[in-house]
């Protein structure tokens, strides 16, 4: 998504949703994320979430808008957001596109066909500043 | 036993191997099985939001953890790209 958002920040504006963690220490944790370091208990508290998502930003260089779910999980519950999905809304406020339930049907290249089907095809060269994360939200 | 049943029991069973066959190919291994039945299923819905809808506004927390903003504060000039997603 970063370099979809690269592309396009000229045109759309991007916003990064954290929400509930998917793959926890305490919950069903993946050897991927014991090998990439990304080894984090669910968050009980809000203060744990931010302390994570803290975590993301820094260690990624991630460069897109954030905010965080609450720890009542208002906007996965609203989005059917988890683990991960994707949203455009238009400028009427209404869904212009409707990702699928990630993992498997999240598809970043369906964000980037609608952005060029308003826009144009936009390429610009991947940044080399820093490594791409495994794992969403920048997948 | 009939014939009957011995063929029916058996078809289930041969199912059932595929079915978690199927599921450990999906999830990367039989604990990644049980891991994604006991954890993931119940989280994962499809929802209603339906393309044209209106885009539900939700107040998220910033990330110093103490200010807060609406989604639909972020909407309204130009499309708002949303992506949801966790660390891990």
């Amino acid at each position: 998504m970063v370099q979809i958002y690269n592309d396009y920040k000229e045109h759309a504006d991007f916003l990064t949703v954290y929400v509930r963690e998917a793959h926890p220490t305490d919950e069903w944790q993946m050897k991927s994320n014991v090998k990439d370091d990304v080894c984090y208990a669910q968050p009980k508290n809000l203060v744990q979430r931010v302390a994570i998502a803290n975590d993301f930003i820094t260690r990624f260089k991630y460069p897109i808008a954030f905010g965080i779910d609450d720890i009542n999980n208002a906007a996965e519950a609203a989005y059917s957001a988890w683990p991960e999905r994707l949203y455009v809304i238009d400028e009427s406020g209404h869904i212009a596109y409707r990702g699928g339930m990630g993992p498997f049907h999240y598809d970043p290249q369906e964000v980037r066909a609608w952005l060029a089907a308003r826009y144009g095809e936009v390429k610009h060269d991947a940044p080399t500043a820093a490594p791409a994360p495994t794992t969403s939200p920048t997948t | 036993m009939p014939l009957f049943w011995k063929w029916t029991i058996a078809v289930l069973l041969v199912i059932l191997l595929a079915t978690f066959l199927l599921l450990c190919k999906m999830a990367g291994g039989p604990k990644d099985v049980y891991g994604m039945v006991r954890y993931a299923l119940p989280h994962m819905h499809s929802g209603k939001l339906k393309v044209g809808d209106d885009a539900p506004d939700v107040r998220l927390v910033a990330l110093d953890g103490s200010d807060h903003f609406h989604i639909r504060e972020r909407t309204g000039g130009r499309p708002l790209v949303l992506i949801f997603g966790s660390y891990t």
